[in-house]
């Protein structure tokens, strides 16, 4: 209890002097934590928010769904067959740091300003993570454990089941995390970029009428997704790998 | 042959492009042929006004991303050194870790204005986590042995700080900065595709609202060109400093 305290006390403090400043007097486009929690709660009774949130939640969840998965099973065959290795890593790695979001007026134009181009940019971004840190949890296989499990009889199939995956799986969850926090932003972006639902829509709609406590409220919406998120894969990590100490 | 691997698969895929575009399938304004956009590249660069939007998103990029390492590495390394700093700023930092920060641009815009403070600002958060977050690591895993050693010898705080600690977790210093690097330039170009009138990002946004995809292609190829020679200046960097442990251009 009381360590819990003092973890949280600079969080504490940091909303009790932004709700004090508050009580003196801000500019408009300032709301007080305790005005933007009674909004929120507000919104809560209404549609809107729902509406827009599960429009967010089914562009992003899709798009982070098929990019981790080819990002993981394309890292893991590169990290694992030498030749594949060879013709698909430079591709990748020579994109990587190319910004991904620059592709969402490309994709526009090729599959139409619906949702199907958010997807697949989302997907596109996400793929980046999940090869990359697949592809190196898979590379960095003991090989005294491949060759003891080789000579205790184990098949292919079986060193990749029982050796290579459990060994890359933490990495696997790092890279899931990564591309988790992208996928929302880049969610976010192709919202405020164009789009006619979504938290970013939302509070690129505020913005234009200038209605500060609808901005507040898709901004403390699109924090909690997010958190709830990154929570759910620390759960997840937690119940797969037991044996890993989970660190931030 | 195998010598040629590497390069199969993007030979493959500019073919296909050329070919797709050609084919006369499509029209031309959703597959300009590479002819077109090499064009549209070379007009790029060659007018004085390119450079200085590129310079403009570049000297956005550059703004955050500096102020973003300098507070970076300060903030992670107090953490890193100090057990009620970590404490106090560990869950500020872990808590909002997974929140997008590009929500706040809007609230950033009427706080900064439309010019590119408001974008500076947004970066620098952007960036700041990372920076944090990996240099702190660092500055934890400092080996103990060195410092005690420094301490011994008659060294003060400050001083094992700036000659220990320090070079110890430059390398996690770099992985941090080449990890904020591309950030630093998606937050940038972004931004100005939401909101700005000039900047790499406005152009893409501008080019693409006036059906010229072949000149918002030739622009994407300048930044994807920025993002790589930006990255690879970086491990240049960086080999160059921490000469003890050699590292490939390849992502760490």
């Amino acid at each position: 209890m009381k360590t819990t305290l003092v973890r949280l006390s600079a969080v504490i403090a940091v909303l009790a002097v932004w709700q004090l400043l508050a009580l003196r007097g801000l500019p408009d486009f300032v709301l007080s934590p305790v005005d933007i929690v009674k909004h929120f709660v507000a919104a809560l009774g209404t549609q809107e928010l729902y509406r827009d949130a599960a429009a967010s939640l089914m562009r992003a969840l899709p798009g982070f769904a098929i990019g981790t998965v080819l990002g993981i099973v394309l890292g893991l065959a590169a990290g694992i067959a030498r030749s594949f290795d060879e013709i698909l890593s430079p591709l990748v790695f020579l994109t990587y740091p190319v910004p991904k979001i620059v592709m969402l007026p490309v994709f526009m134009l090729w599959f139409g300003i619906g949702d199907v181009s958010k997807v697949l940019i989302i997907a596109l971004a996400c793929f980046y993570p999940a090869f990359i840190n697949a592809y190196y949890g898979a590379r960095a296989t003991h090989r005294i454990l491949v060759w003891s499990a080789r000579n205790m009889g184990a098949s292919e199939a079986e060193i990749f089941r029982r050796v290579v995956l459990p060994g890359a799986l933490p990495q696997i969850f790092a890279g899931m995390r990564v591309a988790l926090a992208l996928s929302f932003i880049v969610m976010f972006a192709a919202e405020m970029i164009n789009a006619r639902s979504g938290l970013g829509h939302l509070i690129r709609e505020a913005e234009m009428s200038a209605r500060f406590d609808l901005m507040y409220v898709a901004l403390l919406a699109i924090a909690i997704l997010g958190y709830a998120g990154d929570r759910l894969l620390r759960f997840l990590r937690a119940y797969f790998l037991p044996w890993e100490e989970s660190h931030t | 042959m195998r010598a040629l691997r590497p390069y199969i698969l993007i030979i493959v895929l500019l073919a296909t492009w050329e070919i797709a575009a050609r084919s006369g399938l499509w029209s031309p304004l959703l597959f300009p042929s590479l002819e077109r956009i090499g064009k549209e590249l070379w007009l790029f660069v060659s007018r004085a006004d390119g450079w200085w939007q590129a310079w403009v998103s570049l000297y956005r990029t550059f703004g955050g991303f500096a102020l973003a390492a300098i507070a970076g590495v300060a903030l992670g390394m107090l953490m890193g050194r100090s057990e009620f700093m970590a404490k106090l700023l560990d869950p500020l930092f872990s808590g909002t870790y997974a929140v997008p920060k590009l929500a706040l641009f809007p609230i950033f815009i009427f706080v900064f204005g439309l010019g590119s403070i408001s974008k500076i600002a947004l970066i620098f958060l952007e960036c700041l986590y990372p920076m944090t977050i990996i240099t702190y690591h660092g500055a934890k895993s400092v080996n103990p042995v060195l410092i005690w050693s420094a301490q011994n010898m008659g060294a003060s705080r400050m001083r094992t700080l700036v000659r220990v600690v320090f070079p110890a977790m430059l390398p996690y210093v770099f992985a941090a900065l080449r990890v904020a690097l591309p950030v630093a330039l998606i937050v940038a170009i972004i931004t100005e595709m939401i909101s700005s009138v000039d900047g790499l990002g406005y152009l893409v946004s501008y080019a693409l609202s006036s059906l010229k995809t072949d000149r918002m292609l030739a622009i994407v190829v300048v930044i994807s060109a920025l993002g790589l020679v930006l990255d690879h200046a970086l491990v240049a960097l960086r080999n160059r400093l921490v000469y003890w442990e050699k590292l490939d251009t390849f992502y760490v």
